[in-house]
C-alpha cells in the first residue's frame, strides 16, 4: 500500500475529478463521446508506456513526436499505393524501431546526452518531413478507417488493442529479467553492470523499443481518421512525458510503473473535455495540464526530501 | 626553496598559442560560418533584369540576416549560463510567447504607457524565471523536467489569456522603430541584441559571476566545498533567462507589430541548437558568449541563405531546408564533441597517477 | 583442521608509485572465521578487492580450494564461492528486498520468466535464516543502514558462498542485531564457510574469531590462534615499528584559544558532545578510526551539515553555522579528504582553483583582475612549492601531493584563522608528503590554528601539539604530544590499554 502511494494518489485524484464530472456534468459520461474520448487516447497511451521505460531506464526521449509524425506519412503512403494493413504495421513498427535505434546508438555508444541527441532528431526529423511533403494530407483509402468496421467496432479495437498492450507490457515490467533490467539500469548503472546486466545494452534496447511502440501507436492513429495530417504528432512528447511523470515514474530513474502512466494520462486527458464540461474555456488545457506537471514533480521533491532526513 | 625553476616571470604573461588558438572551436565555427557565407555569396546573388543585384549578397539581406536573428539570439545567450551550470531551460520560447501577450495586454487593455508596459515586461520575465529558479534550487528538482512543466504552463497562460484569437496589434510608430527601423545603420533591435551579449559576455568571462557559473557546471560538490554560493548563482542564472526572454518578446513584438499566443514556439530548439554549436559543453563547465553568438549566426545565414537559393537548389523550402539542416548540424556537432573523450578512451592511460584510489567497486 | 579454502601468497599490489601490499600470505580454513587486523591503509581493503576479484594483483598466486586461479574477475570471484559484505551496502534502493536478491543471485537471461512468489519465498527463507525481522517486498530505500547490511548478508548466504568477507560489518549496528550477526556467523562456520572477518573492535574478534592475522605497511605480521595472544600483544602488531619519520618540531608554545567548541553535536552525521579547544599556533591532531566522525566534525565546523546542539566559539565570537558561506566569512578554512571531487576542481586551471574562495576579496567590485590573480597564484606557486607548468595548467595534470598544494592554497589565500586538514597527505608521495608537514608547521608558526585530521597514526602523533582521539561519533580523549602509539591505538579501538 505504501509503496505505491504515488500511483494510489493519482488515482485517487483521478477519481475525485471524475466523481467531479459525474456531479456537475453528466453529460461527460455519455458512452459515446467517452469512447471517443479514450479512443483518441489509445495511440498516446502506447506511446506513454514506452515513454515510462525510457523514463524509468533514466534517460528521455522527445523525438517520439517525430518519429510518430513520420512513421504515420509513411505508412498513409504505403496504404494509399495499396500496400496491405498487415504489411503496413511491421513496416510503420520497423520504422520506428530504425529511429529508436538510431537515437539508442548515440546515447548508449557515443554517451551523448539523451535529452539534446533525441532533441536533434526531432528537429531533423520534423524539418525533413514537412521539407518532403510541404504540409500535404495523406488521403486513405476507406478500408483503413476503423479497419473497415463500423465505427464503434473500430473504436472498440482500439481501445482493447491498447488495453492489451497495456496488460502485457505492466505484467512484462514486472515478471520478465529485461522489464527489472531497466529498473536496476535506470537505479544505478554502476551497481547493474557489477550485477552481471550490460547498461549500454538495455539503454539501446530501450530507444529501438520506444520506437516500435511510437510506429505502433502512429498506425493505431492512422486507422482512425480519412487522411493523415504531417503535423499529426506535434506536442506528442510533452504531453506523453507529462502523463508518465505525473503518474508517478521519477525522471532521476528507476521507479514507477506503467499503471501509474496509464492513471497519469487519464487524468490529463480529462482535463480538456472536465473544462468544456464544467463551462470553463478550454484554452486553459495547456496551463493546467502544466500546472499538474509542476505539482506532481513538486511532491516529489518534498517526499524525496522527507525520505532523505 | 629552489622555486625559480618552477616560477619564471615569464609566467606573469598569459602565454599564447597560436596553434590551439586557430583550432578552437570557436575559430572553427567561425571557418564553417564563412564557407557557409561565400557559399550562399556565390550561388544565391543574382542580377535581375533590369540591372539591380538582388539576394543574398545585398546589404539588405545581411541586415535582414541580423533582424531575424534578434530573438533566438537573445535566447541563446539566455540559455548560456544555464547550460554552462549543466541545466537547461526549455521554457524561454513559451515565456517569450506570454511575455509578449501581457506586454500587449498591459498597453492595450491596461492603457499604461509603452515604456512602462516594458518596464512592467521584464519584470514578470524575472519573476516567471525566478519561479524555475526556486523549484530547481530550493526544491532541489531537476531543471529538466521543471523548466517542461513551465513551457506548458507559460504557453498555456498565454493562450488562456488570449483565448487563443486576441492578437494585439495597432502598436504606435515609435514602438515599431524598435522592430522594424535602423538606428545608426543598423536595425534598431540589434543594438539591444549587442548591447545584451556584450552584458552577458562580460559577466560569463570577467566577473566572479561567470567563474562561479562554469565551477559549479564542472563540479557541483567542489564549488560548494570551495563556498560559493551555488544555489544563489543558480537561482541568477535562471532569472537572467527569464528577464532576457522578456526582451526578446518585446523585440519580437515589436518586429511583427502584434503579440501573438504563439509567439516563439520552438525557438527554445533553435536557441539550444545554437548554444550547443557554439561549443558549449551540455555537461556543463565550458562554453563562450563568442561561440553562442557564431552558433546563432551560422544558424541565421543558413536559414536566410537558403531563402536565396535559386528554386532548384532549395526545393522551394527554405524554412524547412534550414531547420534540418540545423538539426544535422546540431548532430554533427554533437558527435563531434565528444569523438575526442572516446578516441583518448580506446588509447591506453599516459599517466596512471600514484594517488587514483581505487574505488569501492560495489 | 580441514584443508584451506583460499590460499594467499606473496600478493603485491602497486596504486602507481605507492606499494599498498608487499608480498602478503594469508590462508582461510574451512569452518573457520579469520579475522584482519590492522590500521587504516595497512592494506586490508586492497587485500580484499584482490579477493574479490575488483583488483588484479601484480604478483603472487591465489588458490581456491586447491586449485590455482589465475585472472580472478568479480563474476569469476561469485562463480568460485567468494561473497563480499560491504560496510556501505551496494543496494539497488528503488527496488524490493526480494527483486535485489534475485538481481544478485540469478545468472537470468533478457527474456527470462520471474518467479515472484519463488523469489519471496527464497528471499524470507533466507531473512529468516539470518533472524532479521525484514519483509521481502519492502523496498531498500525504506531500509536502515544495518537493516540493508542484513539483505547483504542474506545475499552471501543465498548466493552458497564458500567464502564470506566481513568487512566492518557491526560498524553501524544496534546490539540486539550484533548478536544476530553473531548467530549468523556461527551458523557459517557450522555450515563449514570460512569466513574473513575485519573489524576494529577487538572484543568481537576474541568473541568471533578463530585466527587472526594483522596487517602493516602491506605486509603480513604475523597470524596467531586467537587462544595464543591478548589485546596488548595486537595493538603491539598492529603499531609495531617505531615514528621512523622526523616530524618537524613546534619551536615555541601556542597563544590563546583560537576556536572553542562545547558539547557539539549533530543527528543526521552521528556526532555527539564534543568538546575542545585550539590555540593558536596548535596543531590538534584529531586521531581515530575510518567512521569514528571526525570527517563529520569538520563538516560541521565548515557549515556543510549545521550542527543541532552545543556552542562554536571562534576568537571569542559564537558562531552558527549554516554554510560554507558563513564559516569561510568567518575565517575557517576545510581541505576537504577527498582531493579529487571536493579540494580542486580538476578541469579549471590553478589559478581559478586558489582565487576560488577569495573572489570577495580579490575581486572586490566583482570584475575579475587577472594580474592580481595571477600575482596570487604565482606566490603561492612559488611559497609552496608546487610543481606545475604554470597558473594556465589545469588541475588534472599535477600530481596527487602538488594537488593538495593547491587546495591548501586556496585556504591560504582566505587567511583563515582556523584551518581544518582531513587526511591532507593521503595517496601523496613520501617526498610531497615531507613538505606538506613542513608547510602546516610553518603555518602553525606563523600562528594559525590548525586541526589536523589523520589516519595515519605517526603523522597524527608526530605533527600534532595535542591529539584529540574519537570513536563512535565523539571524542574520546586528549593525549599529549608524543604520546605513545599504542595508547593512541588503544583509545581508537575503546578499549582500555
Amino acid at each position: 500500500m505504501k509503496r505505491y502511494f504515488r500511483e494510489l494518489s493519482v488515482v485517487g485524484t483521478l477519481l475525485a475529478v471524475l466523481l467531479g464530472l459525474a456531479l456537475f456534468a453528466p453529460a461527460f459520461f455519455s458512452p459515446q463521446p467517452l469512447l471517443s474520448l479514450v479512443t483518441r487516447e489509445a495511440p498516446t497511451l502506447v506511446v506513454a508506456a514506452g515513454m515510462a521505460c525510457i523514463i524509468i531506464t533514466r534517460q528521455i526521449d522527445i523525438s517520439v513526436s517525430s518519429i510518430f509524425s513520420v512513421c504515420s506519412v509513411c505508412a498513409g503512403l504505403l496504404v494509399a499505393r495499396g500496400w496491405p494493413l498487415v504489411l503496413v504495421l511491421p513496416a510503420s513498427v520497423g520504422l520506428g524501431a530504425l529511429f529508436g535505434a538510431f537515437n539508442g546508438f548515440l546515447v548508449a555508444v557515443m554517451r551523448l546526452p539523451s535529452i539534446v541527441v533525441t532533441l536533434a532528431t526531432m528537429v531533423t526529423l520534423r524539418q525533413g518531413l514537412n521539407l518532403i511533403r510541404q504540409g500535404e494530407f495523406v488521403n486513405l483509402p476507406d478500408r483503413v478507417q476503423w479497419f473497415g468496421l463500423s465505427q464503434t467496432a473500430g473504436q472498440l479495437v482500439l481501445v482493447g488493442f491498447a488495453l492489451v498492450l497495456l496488460v502485457t507490457l505492466a505484467w512484462a515490467m514486472r515478471h520478465l529479467a529485461a522489464g527489472r533490467y531497466l529498473y536496476a539500469v535506470g537505479t544505478d548503472a554502476e551497481a547493474a553492470r557489477l550485477a552481471g546486466i550490460r547498461p549500454q545494452l538495455v539503454t539501446l534496447f530501450v530507444f529501438v523499443f520506444i520506437g516500435s511502440l511510437t510506429g505502433l501507436g502512429a498506425m493505431m492513429n492512422l486507422a482512425q481518421s480519412p487522411q493523415v495530417q504531417p503535423l499529426t504528432g506535434n506536442g506528442l512528447e510533452l504531453k506523453v512525458i507529462a502523463a508518465v511523470v505525473v503518474g508517478g515514474v521519477a525522471i532521476s530513474g528507476g521507479r514507477g510503473n506503467l499503471w501509474g502512466a496509464f492513471a497519469g494520462l487519464l487524468l490529463l486527458a480529462c482535463v480538456s473535455p472536465a473544462l468544456t464540461h464544467l463551462h470553463i474555456e478550454a484554452y486553459w488545457e495547456k496551463a493546467v495540464q502544466g500546472a499538474i506537471i509542476l505539482l506532481a514533480v513538486v511532491a516529489d521533491g518534498l517526499r524525496s526530501r522527507q525520505s532523505n532526513r | 626553496m629552489s622555486t625559480a625553476a618552477h616560477a619564471p616571470a615569464s609566467y606573469l604573461r598569459p602565454r599564447r598559442d597560436w596553434r590551439a588558438l586557430l583550432t578552437r572551436h570557436e575559430m572553427l565555427l567561425l571557418y564553417v560560418l564563412i564557407a557557409e557565407w561565400l557559399f550562399f555569396y556565390f550561388a544565391g546573388t543574382s542580377t535581375n533584369r533590369r540591372g539591380v543585384i538582388v539576394g543574398f549578397g545585398t546589404w539588405d539581406r545581411q541586415f535582414d540576416i541580423l533582424r531575424h536573428s534578434c530573438e533566438i539570439g537573445l535566447l541563446a545567450l539566455a540559455l548560456t549560463p544555464v547550460i554552462i551550470t549543466a541545466g537547461i531551460d526549455l521554457s524561454v520560447g513559451s515565456l517569450l510567447g506570454l511575455c509578449a501577450i501581457l506586454f500587449g495586454k498591459l498597453w492595450h487593455d491596461g492603457g499604461l504607457p509603452i515604456p512602462v508596459a516594458m518596464g512592467l515586461t521584464l519584470g514578470i520575465g524575472a519573476l516567471a524565471g525566478a519561479l524555475n529558479a526556486i523549484l530547481i534550487t530550493a526544491l532541489r528538482l531537476p531543471p529538466l523536467i521543471v523548466t517542461l512543466g513551465t513551457y506548458s504552463l507559460f504557453r498555456g497562460l498565454a493562450e488562456a489569456i488570449t483565448r487563443g484569437s486576441i492578437t494585439y496589434t495597432d502598436f504606435p510608430e515609435k514602438f515599431l522603430f524598435i522592430g522594424q527601423e535602423r538606428w545608426l545603420g543598423l536595425p534598431t533591435q540589434a543594438w539591444v541584441f549587442f548591447m545584451v551579449a556584450l552584458a552577458m559576455g562580460l559577466m560569463l568571462h570577467r566577473t566572479t559571476f561567470g567563474r562561479a557559473f562554469r565551477t559549479i557546471g564542472l563540479a557541483p560538490e567542489g564549488a560548494r566545498y570551495a563556498g560559493l554560493p551555488v544555489e544563489r548563482r543558480l537561482a541568477l542564472a535562471y532569472v537572467l533567462a527569464g528577464l532576457i526572454a522578456a526582451i526578446a518578446a518585446i523585440i519580437y513584438t515589436a518586429r511583427l507589430g502584434q503579440a501573438k499566443a504563439d509567439a516563439g514556439t520552438g525557438y527554445e530548439l533553435f536557441a539550444i541548437t545554437a548554444v550547443v554549436l557554439g561549443g558549449t559543453s551540455i555537461f556543463g563547465g565550458k562554453g563562450t558568449i563568442l561561440g553562442t553568438l557564431l552558433g546563432v549566426a551560422a544558424i541565421a545565414v543558413l536559414k536566410n541563405g537558403l531563402a536565396c537559393l535559386p528554386v532548384v537548389m532549395r526545393l522551394n523550402a527554405a524554412e524547412e531546408m534550414s531547420g534540418l539542416l540545423t538539426g544535422a548540424l546540431l548532430l554533427v556537432a554533437l558527435t563531434a564533441s565528444v569523438l575526442p573523450k572516446i578516441l583518448s578512451n580506446l588509447r591506453p592511460h599516459r599517466h596512471t597517477s600514484a594517488q587514483s584510489t581505487p574505488q569501492l567497486s560495489q | 583442521m580441514s584443508s584451506p579454502l583460499l590460499v594467499l601468497r606473496q600478493i603485491v599490489k602497486n596504486y602507481g608509485g605507492v606499494r599498498a601490499l608487499r608480498g602478503v600470505d594469508f590462508d582461510l580454513r574451512a569452518g573457520e572465521v579469520h579475522a584482519l587486523l590492522g590500521e587504516n591503509g595497512a592494506g586490508k581493503s586492497t587485500l580484499i578487492k584482490i579477493v574479490t576479484g575488483a583488483h588484479s594483483p601484480d604478483g603472487g598466486t591465489i588458490t581456491v580450494v586447491g586449485q590455482r586461479v589465475v585472472d580472478l574477475t568479480p563474476a569469476t570471484a561469485r562463480a568460485l564461492g567468494i561473497a563480499c559484505i560491504y560496510q556501505q551496502p551496494a543496494l539497488f534502493p528503488d527496488l524490493t528486498v526480494a527483486e535485489n536478491l534475485a538481481l544478485r543471485l540469478d545468472a537470468t537471461n533478457m527474456h527470462a520468466r520471474i518467479d515472484w512468489t519463488a523469489r519471496r519465498a527464497r528471499a524470507t527463507s533466507l531473512l529468516s535464516r539470518i533472524g532479521a525481522a525484514i519483509s521481502p517486498d519492502t523496498e531498500v530505500r525504506a531500509l536502515s543502514m544495518p537493516e540493508q547490511q542484513l539483505v547483504e548478508i542474506a545475499c552471501a548466504l543465498g548466493s552458497g558462498a564458500r567464502i564470506v568477507i566481513m568487512d566492518e560489518p557491526t560498524a553501524s549496528l544496534t546490539q540486539k542485531e550484533q548478536r544476530l550477526l553473531y548467530a549468523v556467523v556461527q551458523d557459517l562456520r557450522k555450515n563449514g564457510v570460512g569466513v574473513i572477518y575485519i573489524s576494529h573492535r577487538l572484543e568481537e574478534i576474541f568473541a568471533l574469531a578463530d585466527r587472526v592475522t594483522v596487517l602493516r605497511d602491506g605486509q603480513s605480521v604475523g597470524t596467531h590462534a586467537m587462544g595464543d595472544i591478548n589485546e596488548a600483544g595486537l595493538i603491539r602488531l598492529m603499531v609495531g615499528r617505531e615514528v621512523a619519520q622526523i616530524y618537524p618540531a613546534a619551536q615555541s608554545a601556542p597563544g590563546a584559544s583560537v576556536l572553542s567548541i562545547r558539547g557539539l553535536g549533530c543527528k543526521s552525521s552521528g556526532v555527539h558532545d564534543v568538546s575542545f579547544d585550539v590555540r593558536a599556533g596548535e596543531i590538534f591532531g584529531l586521531g581515530g578510526l575510518v567512521g569514528a566522525g571526525r570527517t563529520e566534525l569538520a563538516r560541521i565546523l565548515f557549515g556543510l551539515t549545521p550542527a543541532d546542539s552545543g556552542q562554536i566559539t571562534l576568537a571569542g565570537k559564537i558562531l552558527h553555522l549554516r554554510s560554507p558561506q558563513d564559516a569561510v566569512a568567518h575565517g575557517i578554512a576545510y581541505v576537504p579528504e577527498d582531493r579529487r571531487r571536493h579540494g580542486v576542481v580538476l578541469d579549471l586551471p590553478l589559478a581559478q582553483n586558489i582565487t576560488m574562495a577569495v573572489h570577495r576579496r580579490l575581486f572586490p567590485k566583482t570584475w575579475l583582475r587577472f594580474g592580481a590573480e595571477r600575482v596570487l597564484t604565482l606566490n603561492y606557486i612559488r611559497d609552496l612549492a608546487v610543481k606545475c607548468a604554470g597558473p594556465d595548467a589545469h588541475g588534472s595534470s599535477l600530481s596527487g601531493g602538488n594537488q593538495q598544494k593547491i587546495a591548501l592554497a586556496r585556504w591560504l589565500a582566505t587567511q583563515p584563522k582556523l584551518l581544518i586538514l582531513d587526511e591532507p597527505t593521503q595517496g601523496v608521495d613520501i617526498g610531497a608528503k615531507n613538505e606538506i608537514h613542513k608547510i602546516i608547521r610553518r603555518l602553525a608558526q606563523e600562528g594559525l590554528a590548525v586541526i589536523l585530521i589523520s589516519s595515519d597514526l605517526p603523522e597524527v602523533i608526530g605533527m600534532s601539539d595535542r591529539i584529540g582521539v574519537m570513536a563512535q561519533g565523539t571524542l574520546r580523549t586528549i593525549l599529549p604530544s608524543g604520546s605513545d602509539p599504542h595508547t593512541v591505538m588503544a583509545a581508537a579501538l575503546g578499549t582500555a590499554a
